[in-house]
């Protein structure tokens, strides 16, 4: 049993909106109580689309942001009232890749300055000494010691991911917070970076918060999987049970929706109508009533909790109709 | 005749010198089929429709041995008659819905106005076919959406939009670039879905430019996979998925996260596409490729039949396989 | 068919031209900006070795030449190519000698408005909610007034001179660069690389100079170039009002009101000084043009 380096707990994130002079303030309840926990070496995958709430958990879980309630604790320590000398040591503890390449690296900063820049910040390294680890993990992530001094437009999309991910993982953090570092990329690229990915996953035992909207991605990389919708967990679960049963009828959907190479003309596509509603505006009972092509009177008015079923959590009235 | 006959089109940026962007392509659509054109950046996908709509500006230079569309030579027309077809017959929806239309102006005054410049209507009658447009692409409360901006429309109601613009004019060949890539999962599902059911009702031949192969294996009957600006194996659905010819098309299919089904890697091909100042010689693929041979260093091989589909190679894959 | 991911032997990026040669590249498309540019490295030339180049002493009087037409007029001389002033000066050494202190004029000023500029904007920028506001109204309220009047009552209560000259410009030029930085510093901070540098425990002060400000330089060099050319059509109409360089220092602007008397006997007095004028400030504007449109291929490569 490996150590546990997230422990989140009921997280809950709002957001007050102001709507003009003379009307009240509305609150948008973006993430809505969320509990987990991740292993060191295992992937956590947060699916759902967009509204749903995974943005807010990686700015709650990267320190971006605080959350309005709820408990955080990375490698142990807790995030709401640590000290100051407490956040120091978060911050090393929790690193990011986002989604863009293109954004998410320094236009006017040379590669090898960009990676060097968490050492210089963090550690009493000497300038040979930071150069040294830069270049060991400029090799591991499959650049050239060349590449130090070149600006990152001379790079393409993989190339520029490469060095992203090498940049965060130059403090060897505990946990790293992936918000969809593939959906960019080419299908081959996406090959190569998810490797990448798990090599390095492997080598310095960081766990993973994968997020996406990709399941087939997902379904390679996770351990687990968390639905959200709604700032809401739908359903909550190892793997292989999600992917060979899925007892929320959004997850269903989903998977449905997903197309797929060899599709099955035996399984029949799932329908799924509307949108997603206004998070100004929720739904009373369950989230996902008005769309579910099962709901009931009872979907309307309560809100499902979230309870164990068939060795997953779900939060679905009648997730045990699907069980079988 | 095919609706669309495409013969040797090459486009290049800069001089007759420069390294074209896509080299030597030959494709037809027929009237109402589903065509897929499968490539990853840099494959020259988006660019050959764009050529096939005279959307090249300068320094692109478009030629081709010839560029049929409908009995009629693209190639030849006059900007003015080009104008005519353009938005009517042939038309396309492209991949932000958010940036494709004019934040400024309504939905209901874009469509109005293709269908002003395309079918002559004005006034009510054009009010009532836009009203009528946005029925169709399953847009809910469509008489208040019409006056919308379209910021207050989201990504899927935004590309419905689109989709209606684009059919307004009933075209006989509708492109759609990467119509779904920027949304997600079961809004794509709704979209394609209507794309398929608008090509149906409507008897439109479709051309879908996509890089999800999977997309591709639920909506298309051929498919055409580019590399390098080359086509390198064309075709039929699903008969290209079960077994590829090419060696890039069995790259493609291997990278899939699908196909790896518990491996812990995924297969990948090294490097990457060839650019401008790297082109080689022989086959475009050949540093790549893992079957590679002399001769595919040497010679540039042709598009030609195989066994179970058209295939850019001396040396093609699953040719035994019945 | 596993196989690890090295990149691949052509590199791509190793092909690259470096940074400066990239730039010089898409520089010199443009022949305007080039042109603009030769002129300027002329006029920077005579600045740097006006005691050398210029045939004669600026301040020495010719009594027996006074206002010789230029040298291809009837009576004019191969001694003075552009002719002498009402005192007798020759026209050509002062235009060299003049052309020191436009371009003391232009670059101090520059450098006097643009670094509070940037400084203001990126404070306004970075904090938001009481701070930014605060100094962009303040930044407002002079724009309002236009900007010679307020360069006139600057110098007014100052008193006239280069350096109080200098100064005005710089007041007058501050809330542009402010505006300027403020909102490239505002499109900046939403973009992921600034959050990556948060999540590395970037200070504040780090933030600020190294991460963002570089990406915010394209748009103030381009301003800081055309600055400079509005800071010599200032100075000059400033010397024209006679509020600032004062005679008999050889400034531009001064030469022109000095010589107002005499545009119908020797317009070549008047019109010489504003041609150069003329030409100083166009070279400089195309350049500046030149340099933006060389700067935004970078920036829409790296965006």
């Amino acid at each position: 049993m490996s150590e546990i380096v997230l422990t989140a707990r009921d997280l809950t994130r709002h957001y007050d909106v102001s709507r003009g002079l003379f009307k009240p303030h509305a609150t948008v309840r973006a993430l809505n109580g969320v509990s987990f926990e991740l292993e060191a070496g295992k992937t956590l995958a947060v699916v759902g689309e967009s509204g749903c709430g995974k943005s807010t958990l990686a700015r709650a879980l990267t320190l971006i942001e605080e959350p309005s309630s709820g408990s955080l604790k990375i490698a142990g320590q807790e995030v709401t009232g640590a000290t100051k000398a407490q956040r120091k040591q978060l911050r090393k503890d929790v690193q990011m890749v986002f989604q863009s390449p293109y954004a998410s690296l320094n236009p006017r900063q040379k590669i090898g300055d960009q990676l060097g820049e968490p050492l210089l910040i963090n550690t009493n390294l000497s300038a040979a000494e930071r150069r040294e680890k830069v270049q060991a993990m400029m090799k591991q992530v499959g650049l050239r010691p060349e590449h130090y001094q070149r600006y990152p437009h001379m790079f393409s999309g993989g190339q520029r991911q490469r060095i992203a991910l090498a940049r965060a993982m130059m403090l060897q953090p505990k946990v790293l917070v992936a918000d969809e570092p593939t959906s960019a990329l080419d299908v081959s690229i996406q090959a190569q970076v998810l490797n990448l990915f798990m090599d390095l996953q492997q080598e310095f035992n960081t766990g993973y918060v994968f997020i996406s909207h990709n399941l087939a991605v997902v379904r390679h990389v996770a351990d687990t999987v968390l639905v959200m919708y709604l700032g809401r967990p739908a359903e909550m679960g190892p793997k292989e049970e999600i992917y060979n049963r899925p007892l929320h009828p959004y997850t269903q959907a989903l998977l449905s929706a997903t197309p797929t190479i060899h599709p099955d003309p035996s399984k029949p596509k799932i329908k799924i109508v509307g949108e997603l509603p206004n998070p100004l505006n929720p739904p009373s009972g369950c989230a996902f009533h008005k769309r579910c092509p099962y709901a009931t009177e009872r979907c309307s008015t309560e809100v499902p909790e979230l309870r164990t079923v068939d060795n997953r959590q779900v939060a679905c009235h009648y997730a045990e109709q699907f069980v079988a | 005749m095919p609706l669309l006959q495409i013969k040797n089109l090459n486009v290049r940026f800069g001089d007759a010198t420069a390294t074209p962007v896509v080299d030597g392509l030959d494709l037809a659509v027929d009237k109402g089929e589903v065509l897929a054109i499968v490539g990853e950046s840099g494959s020259g996908k988006s660019v050959t429709m764009m050529a096939l709509m005279g959307l090249i500006d300068h320094p692109g230079i478009v030629t081709a041995d010839s560029l049929i569309f409908d009995g009629k030579d693209m190639l030849k027309l006059s900007a003015r008659q080009r104008r005519q077809i353009v938005g009517k017959d042939l038309s396309m929806v492209f991949q932000d819905p958010m940036t494709a239309l004019n934040p400024s102006y309504t939905v209901g005054f874009q469509i109005k106005e293709v269908l002003k410049q395309h079918l002559g209507l004005s006034g009510r009658a054009a009010h009532q076919r836009a009203l009528e447009l946005l029925q169709k692409v399953e847009i809910p409360g469509a008489a208040q959406r019409l006056d919308a901006y379209p910021h207050q429309l989201s990504g899927g109601m935004s590309q419905r939009v689109a989709i209606a613009m684009a059919i307004a004019g009933e075209p006989k060949l509708l492109i759609a670039d990467e119509p779904t890539t920027a949304l997600d999962v079961t809004i794509q599902a709704q979209i394609m879905d209507l794309l398929l059911a608008l090509q149906k009702e409507q008897d439109m031949a479709l051309v879908l430019i996509t890089h999800d192969l999977a997309v591709v294996a639920e909506t298309a009957q051929r498919v055409c996979v580019m590399y390098a600006g080359q086509a390198v194996e064309v075709g039929q659905v699903p008969g290209l998925f079960d077994v590829p010819a090419h060696p890039y098309s069995e790259a493609l299919l291997a990278a899939i996260p699908e196909h790896s089904m518990g491996a812990a890697r995924l297969s990948t091909l090294p490097g990457i596409v060839p650019g401008r100042y790297d082109r080689p010689s022989g086959c475009l693929l050949s540093p790549r490729c893992p079957y590679v041979q002399d001769k595919c260093r040497q010679q540039r091989p042709t598009l030609d039949p195989k066994a179970h589909s058209l295939a850019r190679c001396f040396f093609p894959l699953n040719q035994e396989v019945a | 068919m596993s196989t690890p991911t090295p990149v691949v032997a052509v590199d791509q990026s190793l092909l690259y031209p470096s940074v400066y040669k990239e730039f010089w590249q898409h520089f010199a498309k443009n022949k305007g900006a080039v042109a603009g540019l030769a002129f300027m490295l002329l006029i920077v030339f005579c600045a740097i070795f006006a005691p050398w180049v210029a045939p004669h002493d600026p301040s020495e009087q010719y009594r027996d030449f006074l206002l010789t037409p230029p040298v291809w007029l009837e009576g004019g001389q191969w001694r003075f190519l552009l002719g002498t002033d009402e005192l007798g000066r020759d026209l050509l050494s002062r235009l060299i000698q003049g052309s020191r202190l436009s371009l003391l004029i232009g670059l101090s000023s520059v450098v006097m408005s643009l670094i509070p500029g940037i400084l203001m904007g990126l404070l306004a920028g970075f904090f938001p909610k009481i701070l930014g506001p605060t100094i962009m109204r303040l930044m407002d309220i002079m724009l309002a007034l236009p900007s010679l009047l307020l360069a006139v009552a600057i110098v007014a209560i100052l008193g006239p001179g280069l350096i109080n000259t200098v100064i005005a410009i710089a007041i007058v030029s501050l809330p542009s660069y402010v505006r300027l930085t403020r909102a490239a510093v505002m499109g900046e901070l939403n973009r992921d690389y600034v959050t990556a540098a948060r999540l590395a425990g970037a200070t504040l002060p780090r933030l600020m100079f190294i991460t963002v400000l570089p990406n915010c330089m394209a748009p103030l060099i381009v301003q800081a170039t055309l600055s400079f050319s509005s800071a010599i059509l200032d100075a000059a109409a400033l010397g024209f009002l006679g509020l600032g360089v004062q005679p008999p220092t050889p400034e531009w602007g001064t030469m022109l009101a000095s010589a107002r008397d005499y545009i119908e006997r020797a317009w070549w007095v008047v019109s010489l000084p504003g041609l150069t004028i003329l030409l100083s400030v166009l070279a400089i504007n195309l350049m500046g043009d030149g340099l933006r449109d060389a700067l935004d291929p970078k920036l829409k490569n790296a965006a």
